[in-house]
């Protein structure tokens, strides 16, 4: 019997899709039970969105043009989060998800200070739930505490309920069958979520385009995430 | 038992004339004894006993170190495996600043220790020791010296240009009691 | 005999008489220091969110006092084994006292990557022991690094310094009585002083001043790499190695100077640690401001060239930007006013390197800030830029450190005399002149007797 090929997860964001509605970024708190930290934290930058939509606005009105795009963990293949972590909180899992275990690490936030997508997020207090907001918590997730940093996993819990469902099934997992909270929620269906090394997945499909780019690609960290540029900003009508 | 019979001397000069004429004396080598506040080492009577073999042995220490630091990196890293940065398991370029600094350590801690057990520290023993040494006086002095002798040594001693000749009587109970010897 | 006496007499007297004054000053900086204490166990039990890190500055004065105590820490270890190697005889009333700074900012230094952490209280599991998680430490990241190079510096700079000390304890315990002759005879370990002990401990003395200095080197050295190796603009940078160890030594000589000059008042040293010791270290301060300047330059210059836009982001923040005043005054404080004053005779007083040491302190200080604020706020997503302000608690802290430091340098040189007063009394006699060894009273001349070289003297 042959070996089963490597699983490599990925994520593929269609720009020319996503409307910035930010669906995903509430559906991922919802899930990951993530901390919502209150006004006065968040104004001095300590709010804790896994995933967020940057925008950047271009020109002057009515000249003006937005450029958004949703940014959340690369999951890289040379990650300069991983090898900066003195108790082996964020390594690189077999199947290429950035892991960050939440019992190991001790808060030392270089791992925050070297990623340079800033998709890291640290619980500078303990996080509390208002009752009976914390009801809704999610069983499958834990919930950090102090000291502990944190960040998007792909939804781990819901690849590795995937998997267990497959191999109790002893079947193979389809493609679209892992779908991270963020990627289900999208209603346009810009986020795309599935196996590259598979090559009949969608998003080794999409991988392919040309409009495929990636962020930061230039620094080597070999991000998983892959942008599929808007067609209109590639029209030639207007510099990049 | 101690029994040690000793002078003291204001400056380096006399102590160095002392030891020879002790030398002169027939007072075997070891049972010389010199003691001082300040190293003189423009002396001879201050060079006694300076070769050692430390700095050979620092560097195996260096070397015991070194080793150990690339054994504890390499060795743990690959026992745990968790790759990161798609980096080596155990590169040679972290594992070489592991075992630098334990290299070093390794020679420092080997330099410690052998000062501590060639210069026979701690010891709390009674010794041939007197407190005016810290007063700048050099002690020169013989350990057990043989009672039929004591005489003669009494008088070399003093002839050498001693301010004080005294005797070093350690008894059972441990206490040391100096006494001058009287002319 | 008398001089030594006298010297005697006066590096004792701190140890034997105590005034008012001292109890006073301790009481004064122990109250900052209880403080700092508390403002961490507050930090402890309410998290560490009461300090002003925030995303992205997540490090700021926390790893700042950690970089500026680990720099201040090479003064003393690295001029005492320099000095000592090259043989500059005014280094001896100098030596312990730079010593000792090793020792403490090292200490406190070190105590920095503890209370910065998340959750201080696995501390631990930076240490390399086989665990009941069967983990150990990572030791590919520069964090691990530190945990040997400062550990290794630690342990051989206090070697460095209570090894020569306990020829001074047999002196202070053959001087006292009563509870201090019981307590500095069990110190000086049984020391008597003969040749075979002088000959081993000044052997260690200089093989640990030889290894010493590479260990110095490599200790700021992995110091910077913390920054070093994270792609952050303006910290991925060759230099960094280098320009953090000329920095240190920089800080480290002005902090002596510092010290020196404290002592010098409060003791009563002035025999002792006279202008010319203020006016070497003083032209060493020089060189390392001109040292310190050429790096910054050179660091600057690149950066500029290059235009790169994600460095020239955190280049103009520092020198246009929300950050120019504090760079601007770093460089009045570093090169500005220090070299005119140490550069021209007249001013290079006691008075004039004392002005320059401070200005140094404080320009080092905001040069470690203004190496790892900006750039964390500058990082290349725009979108994610920030700002960052010091809470209570951190600046707390950090007095607390200073108060620290004053602290127990008062309290060592209450209990050890702050200047090694043997080294003092080989000062005196130090010569290159060797005495036949068969030299009866009286005649000197040529003898043989197999017992090493000779010469000719009288």
């Amino acid at each position: 019997m042959e070996p089963k090929a490597q699983k490599k997860w990925a994520m593929v964001v269609d720009l020319d899709r996503c409307t910035g509605c930010e669906a995903c970024v509430v559906a991922c708190h919802a899930e990951n039970n993530i901390p919502t930290v209150g006004e006065k934290e968040a104004a001095i930058g300590r709010a804790m969105h896994w995933i967020r939509v940057e925008r950047y606005y271009e020109g002057d009105f009515p000249n003006v043009k937005v450029k958004f795009q949703p940014v959340f963990c690369q999951h890289c293949d040379a990650a300069p989060c991983e090898p900066v972590c003195p108790t082996y909180a964020s390594y690189h899992t077999p199947d290429g998800l950035n892991g960050q275990v939440y019992n190991r690490c001790i808060g030392t936030r270089y791992c925050a200070n070297a990623c340079p997508y800033h998709v890291r997020f640290f619980n500078f207090f303990n996080p509390a739930w208002e009752k009976p907001l914390d009801l809704q918590l999610n069983p499958d997730v834990s919930v950090r505490e102090v000291g502990v940093m944190e960040k998007c996993t792909f939804c781990v819990q819901r690849i590795k309920a995937t998997e267990i469902r497959a191999k109790a099934e002893e079947r193979e997992i389809q493609d679209g069958e892992v779908q991270p909270a963020c990627a289900q929620t999208c209603p346009p269906k810009a986020l795309v979520f599935g196996d590259l090394n598979d090559p009949r997945s969608e998003v080794a499909r999409l991988a392919g385009s040309n409009r495929a780019t990636r962020l930061l690609e230039d620094l080597g960290t070999k991000p998983k995430v892959i942008y599929l540029q808007r067609d209109s900003w590639h029209d030639g009508k207007e510099s990049d | 038992m101690l029994k040690a019979i000793y002078g003291l001397y204001a400056d380096p000069d006399s102590a160095q004339r002392a030891v020879d004429s002790l030398r002169a004396a027939g007072v075997d080598e070891r049972a010389i004894s010199v003691a001082s506040s300040e190293p003189f080492e423009e002396y001879e009577f201050g060079r006694r006993e300076q070769r050692t073999p430390m700095a050979w042995l620092a560097a195996l220490g260096g070397l015991v170190g070194g080793v150990s630091g690339y054994l504890l990196s390499s060795l743990t890293q690959k026992a745990y495996p968790l790759p990161t940065g798609g980096m080596p398991l155990a590169p040679l370029w972290t594992n070489g600043i592991i075992t630098y600094e334990l290299t070093m350590l390794g020679a420092i801690l080997a330099t410690l220790a052998i000062l501590l057990v060639s210069a026979r520290l701690p010891n709390w023993k009674p010794q041939l020791y007197d407190p005016a040494i810290s007063d700048g006086y050099i002690l020169v002095g013989v350990v057990s010296p043989p009672e039929a002798l004591r005489i003669g040594l009494e008088r070399t001693l003093r002839e050498a240009g001693a301010s004080e000749v005294k005797e070093l009587v350690v008894g059972l109970d441990a206490e040391p009691r100096t006494q001058g010897v009287s002319e | 005999m008398t001089e030594k006496s006298q010297i005697n007499a006066d590096l004792l007297r701190p140890l034997f008489r105590t005034s008012w004054r001292f109890f006073a000053l301790v009481g004064f900086l122990g109250f900052f220091v209880v403080a700092a204490f508390a403002a961490f166990g507050y930090q402890m039990y309410t998290g560490i969110g009461v300090w002003g890190i925030r995303r992205p500055a997540f490090w700021a004065f926390d790893i700042t006092n950690f970089v500026f105590w680990i720099g201040i820490s090479h003064a003393g270890t690295l001029i005492s084994a320099i000095l000592r190697l090259a043989n500059a005889t005014w280094r001896r009333p100098v030596t312990r006292c730079a010593e000792v700074i090793t020792v403490f900012a090292l200490s406190i230094g070190a105590m920095f990557p503890i209370i910065h952490l998340g959750r201080p209280w696995l501390a631990f599991w930076l240490i390399p022991y086989p665990s009941e998680r069967q983990i150990w430490p990572n030791f590919r990241p520069p964090l691990a690094w530190d945990f040997f190079a400062i550990n290794t510096y630690l342990i051989g700079s206090v070697a460095f310094l209570t090894l020569p000390i306990v020829p001074d304890w047999a002196l202070v315990r053959d001087k006292a009585n009563g509870w201090r002759k019981r307590v500095y005879g069990i110190l000086a370990m049984g020391w008597r002083g003969t040749p075979k002990q002088w000959s081993r401990l000044e052997s260690a003395m200089h093989i640990v001043a030889i290894a010493i200095i590479p260990v110095a080197v490599s200790v700021h050295t992995v110091v910077s790499w913390d920054f070093a190796m994270a792609p952050v603009p303006m910290w991925h940078s060759t230099i960094f190695g280098p320009y953090f160890v000329a920095g240190a030594i920089f800080s480290g000589i002005a902090a002596l100077i510092l010290a020196m000059a404290g002592l010098r008042k409060l003791l009563h040293l002035k025999d002792y640690l006279k202008p010319l010791h203020f006016d070497n270290l003083g032209k060493l301060l020089l060189m390392m401001s001109l040292l310190w300047f050429y790096f910054i330059f050179a660091e600057r210059l690149t950066t500029w060239y290059g235009n790169e836009p994600s460095e020239m982001a955190v280049f103009w923040a520092t020198q246009r930007g929300a950050y120019a005043p504090l760079f601007w005054t770093m460089v009045f404080c570093n090169f500005l006013l220090p070299f005119p004053i140490l550069a021209i005779k007249k001013l290079r007083t006691i008075t004039g390197t004392v002005i320059a040491s401070v200005a140094v302190v404080v320009g080092m200080w905001l040069e470690r800030f203004l190496i790892i604020v900006p750039s964390l706020t500058h990082k290349y997503m725009p979108y994610n830029w920030g700002t960052y302000q010091p809470t209570w608690v951190e600046i707390t802290i950090m007095i607390g450190t200073f108060a620290g430091m004053g602290l127990l340098y008062a309290l060592f040189s209450k209990a050890v005399p702050i200047i090694s007063i043997w080294e003092l009394k080989v000062g005196l006699h130090a010569s290159s002149v060797v005495r036949s060894p068969l030299s009866v009273a009286g005649t000197s001349g040529r003898l043989t007797t197999g017992h090493g070289q000779l010469t000719t003297d009288n």
